[in-house]
């Protein structure tokens, strides 16, 4: 069996989105020889994955496509269950127990290098990084992501941790949320969007990135066209896109403006 | 016989501890000065001194004065901040000089000399100043230092009994302090009035005063108005169940309480409405207690009167000052938040039982419900927290102010001395589809202190219907609510002392100052909450021309000399006017916006308007007084901070001007 064959089997056997033989020949073959030991690769081709789209043509196995998206139309006004398992990817994520005010004003205290703790305001360490509102914030969503991330992120590629020196910073300003509820929108691999409320407390969506992979369990239920994440039912894959994270990330003071003034007409 | 010479802060101190040191027998003798006297007494120190002639005298708050040499009094040259490195002077003022002669002169008949200024920071550098004084009339003179905390007899008695000496520390840190302010407030009020004069228009005559604790001050009020003015109100919606049974409505509260999505609590409720039946997942009942308060500190007393007092901080400080000089509190300028275990509370209770308000309930006390209070964590071991130490009847008490503050501070005394409220509280907590929402209610037992303290009250609820644990029920009602969010309320003198406390921006004892300051120059205006505006405009134009210097800001300091004109003036001012029952609250003028902004806009590290700066110099101040750093260190260090300030002020000037224009003149851009 050929290493590829050898990768596909090996990965088959784990709870990440199978990739096509094709995608992982095409890694294969990048890498210089002699090749590194199939562990090392097995690691390296779920990192890859995680970090892709997982809409990218060939990029799935078409056998395990099939059988891990959505349904085509699960809208309605009742309650469905998904009939299998499917992979999903994070496209937009937001704290609904939060006013978008309430963050905003707490964002723009952040990029002004302030933070409250009670009533004092207390100066924040400005990274070295180029002063941007969108660099700290949005990881402002992975309070203390640095030590809990890490864990779950083994054989993660090494750009996945830049842009983190705003974290530290955003984690002194915010307490963990115990009451936080987040919305979620959703992408399986045929680029289908649904969206996915967190029904019970799941702290593992305080520290979501942007293309972050998850696997929905078969029967998870789904209202009014909208995943009830049950924190049985779901498994976090970990990963994230790097454009789509820092898109979201520069966007989130805007979107969150705009929200509240539409919300508050 | 010994010769020892006393000086106190001020002349009714001086009066009270001659009365107890002679047992009311002296000699008074008018000075040069109006409002001093030397008393003349014999008292026994004890060894070494022992049986001594003891002359009494005081000074009026700081003897001295800083100031810069005449080359550097005219605005135009040298330029401003030549004043960071300028040689600084000691001076005795004008109206010093007759008070620092009769210290010379009593000070060479002298052995001895003994400080009866407050025990705080600021009274360690007045006795400074004393010594400096006396030495002058006599080298060798020997110095001791009195601590005491309140004027009460037996506590004066021991006070002279156990004297000690100047701590130097403090000292230090108080002419650092001294030092700093005179030369930042100098340095920038001229900057900024000589840069922006040339705007005209009101600008063109103003005093635009800096001050290291004003301008953070001013910066929350600003704050605060632009989070009510930018507030984008949103809507959110929650779920309310309801229950009726034995004939009582049960309200459950949703344990989400709201969110912001109407799409997710649609589906929320509908999942409770499809479940049908609750469920009882906890039932407690449990007794509970409203604790009673901490012993009171400076900025507690600030912060109650000025809710339920209808008075500024300022007032109040003024009027507790003249009560702790009569003896009949201890003195208010404290952070301490516990008494000493070794304390007689008691006897003190029992000086309260005459009064017909609470006599009865310190008489209760005294007979023995009394309970020791709880301890806060403050300490500046230098004072105990404010409490009264004699029993004065109301008609003894001049006017209203003098009143209240007396009954605050007797009231929140033996509501310390009590015990804390007793109640029984019922929790029912249910799980209805897979939303928890949870009942409460509270039975009041027994009130104990709330009964001496109508600054606090506690009403009970309906007590909760029966409940089984595992029960399941059908919710009478269940409601999908929608609400909107609202703006932040203006911010209330309570507030802003609270943030200033938080923050470090003068001490307890000179935040109701610095308060007061930004109103006399027009950074900041007040008005009654949810009051028509019209009435309250910036009516305190007296104070505009007041001399530059001042507005430097004591920062730590209390403006000594001034003390005894502060109540009048008072009463003149913003604070004052306009009746109504109303909580007044802080908006910042267009210049104060303006101000604000324009040094927030320049985008360097330490804003003037941030509260960064001045932390740091209270931690250092803290510092000398600890011995961690020096007084050395300290000066050089800030004002290379503040010199640094100071040049990216002048360089982004245009950015400041900018804002000036935009605010004060209404011009955009």
């Amino acid at each position: 069996m050929d290493t590829s064959n050898q990768l596909h089997t090996s990965l088959a056997s784990t709870t990440i989105p199978l990739p096509s033989l094709t995608w992982l020949q095409n890694l294969v073959s990048s890498r210089a020889t002699p090749l590194p030991p199939l562990a090392s690769l097995v690691a390296t081709a779920r990192a890859r994955l995680l970090a892709s789209d997982l809409c990218t043509p060939g990029l799935l196995d078409q056998a395990y496509a099939a059988t891990h998206a959505l349904p085509v139309s699960p809208s309605g006004p009742g309650e469905t269950t998904l009939p299998t398992d499917v992979a999903v990817q994070v496209l937009d994520i937001e704290d609904i127990s939060r006013s978008r005010w309430e963050q905003v004003e707490e964002l723009e205290g952040l990029a002004r290098g302030e933070g409250t703790r009670g009533r004092e305001v207390v100066r924040l360490p400005l990274g070295s990084e180029v002063e941007g509102e969108g660099e700290g914030e949005g990881e402002g969503e992975g309070e203390r992501g640095q030590t809990q991330q890490q864990p779950q992120q083994q054989g993660q590629g090494q750009g996945q941790r830049q842009g983190a020196p705003g974290q530290d910073r955003a984690a002194t300003a915010r307490p963990p949320a115990k009451n936080a509820m987040h919305k979620l929108v959703l992408q399986d691999c045929r680029g289908q969007k649904i969206y996915a409320l967190e029904l019970q407390r799941i702290e593992r969506l305080s520290k979501t990135h942007i293309g972050e992979k998850m696997i929905l369990r078969a029967g998870t239920v789904i209202a009014r066209g909208v995943v009830l994440l049950d924190p049985a039912k779901c498994v976090f894959l970990g990963g994230k896109v790097e454009a789509w994270h820092r898109a979201w990330v520069d966007g989130r003071l805007a979107r969150l403006k705009e929200g509240a003034r539409e919300e508050g007409e | 016989m010994t010769r020892i010479l006393c000086v106190a802060e001020k002349p009714s101190i001086a009066k009270a501890v001659a009365g107890h040191l002679s047992g009311g027998i002296y000699q008074t003798n008018n000075t040069r000065d109006t409002y001093v006297k030397n008393y003349t007494f014999d008292y026994d120190f004890g060894p070494p001194w022992g049986h001594s002639s003891v002359t009494m005298t005081s000074v009026k708050g700081h003897l001295t004065s800083t100031e810069f040499p005449e080359d550097y009094k005219s605005w135009e040259y040298p330029p401003p901040d030549r004043l960071f490195d300028a040689p600084v002077l000691t001076v005795v003022p004008t109206n010093n000089k007759t008070i620092a002669k009769n210290i010379e002169d009593q000070a060479k008949r002298a052995t001895g000399l003994v400080i009866w200024t407050d025990c705080d920071r600021e009274g360690e550098h007045i006795g400074s100043e004393i010594r400096d004084a006396a030495k002058k009339g006599n080298r060798n003179i020997l110095v001791k230092r009195a601590r005491f905390s309140n004027i009460e007899r037996a506590h004066i008695l021991t006070a002279a009994r156990q004297l000690g000496l100047l701590d130097e520390k403090q000292v230090d840190a108080v002419s650092a302090r001294i030092e700093l302010d005179l030369r930042i407030g100098y340095c920038f009020t001229r900057f900024l009035t000589l840069s922006l004069r040339p705007l005209g228009g009101p600008l063109s005559n103003l005093t635009l005063s800096y001050g290291s604790c004003q301008f953070p001050t001013l910066g929350f009020v600003v704050d605060r108005y632009f989070r009510v003015k930018n507030f984008v109100p949103e809507q959110f919606w929650g779920i309310k169940v309801a229950h009726e049974r034995e004939g009582i409505k049960v309200n459950f509260n949703w344990a989400r309480h709201r969110l912001f999505d109407r799409m997710a609590v649609v589906i929320l409720y509908e999942r409770c409405l499809a479940a049908k039946t609750a469920k009882v997942t906890k039932v407690q009942e449990k007794p509970t207690k409203k604790w009673k308060p901490l012993p009171l500190t400076t900025v507690e007393l600030q912060k109650l009167a000025t809710r339920f007092l209808r008075m500024s901080g300022q007032q109040a400080m003024t009027i507790a000052e003249k009560l702790y000089t009569r003896g009949f509190i201890s003195y208010p300028r404290t952070e301490t938040d516990r008494f000493d275990r070794g304390m007689d509370l008691r006897a003190l209770v029992r000086k309260q039982t005459p009064d017909p308000r609470w006599g009865t309930f310190a008489q209760n006390l005294a007979d023995g419900a009394f309970q020791q209070p709880r301890e806060g964590r403050h300490d500046d071991k230098a004072h105990p927290p404010i409490h009264p130490v004699a029993y004065v009847a109301p008609a003894a008490l001049g006017d209203d102010g003098e009143k209240r503050i007396y009954e605050l501070v007797t009231r929140r005394f033996l509501a310390c001395c009590s015990e804390d409220a007793q109640g029984m509280a019922s929790d029912v907590e249910i799980v209805y589809g897979e939303e928890t929402f949870a009942a409460h209610g509270v039975t009041v037992l027994a009130r104990n202190y709330l009964d001496v303290y109508p600054y606090e009250n506690w009403t009970g609820t309906a007590m909760l219907p029966r409940f089984m644990v595992g029960e399941l029920f059908e919710p009478a009602e269940a409601l999908l609510t929608e609400g909107k969010t609202t703006p932040p309320a203006y911010l209330t003198e309570a507030d802003l002392i609270a943030l200033m406390d938080a923050n470090g921006i003068g001490t307890d004892a000179t935040m109701a100052e610095h308060i007061e300051k930004i109103q006399e120059r027009q950074y900041v205006r007040t008005v009654e909450r949810g009051g028509n505006n019209n009435n309250n405009n910036n009516g305190d134009e007296e104070e505009a021309n007041a001399p530059a210097a001042r507005g430097g800001g004591r920062g730590r300091g209390r403006g000594r000399g001034g003390r005894g004109g502060r109540g009048g003036r008072n009463g003149g001012n913003g604070n004052g006017n306009g009746g109504g029952s109303g909580v007044r609250e802080f908006i910042p003028t267009s210049l104060g916006v303006a101000l604000i902004e324009g040094f927030d806009r320049m985008q360097f590290e330490t804003s003037l308007g941030k509260p960064f700066l001045r932390k740091e110099m209270e931690l250092k101040m803290k510092a000398i007084c600890e011995g961690r750093t020096t007084k050395q260190a300290v000066l050089s260090e800030s004002i290379g901070g503040y010199r640094q300030v100071y040049n990216q002020s002048k360089a982004a000037l245009s950015v400041l001007k900018a804002a000036c224009r935009q605010y004060v003149f209404q011009n955009a851009g």
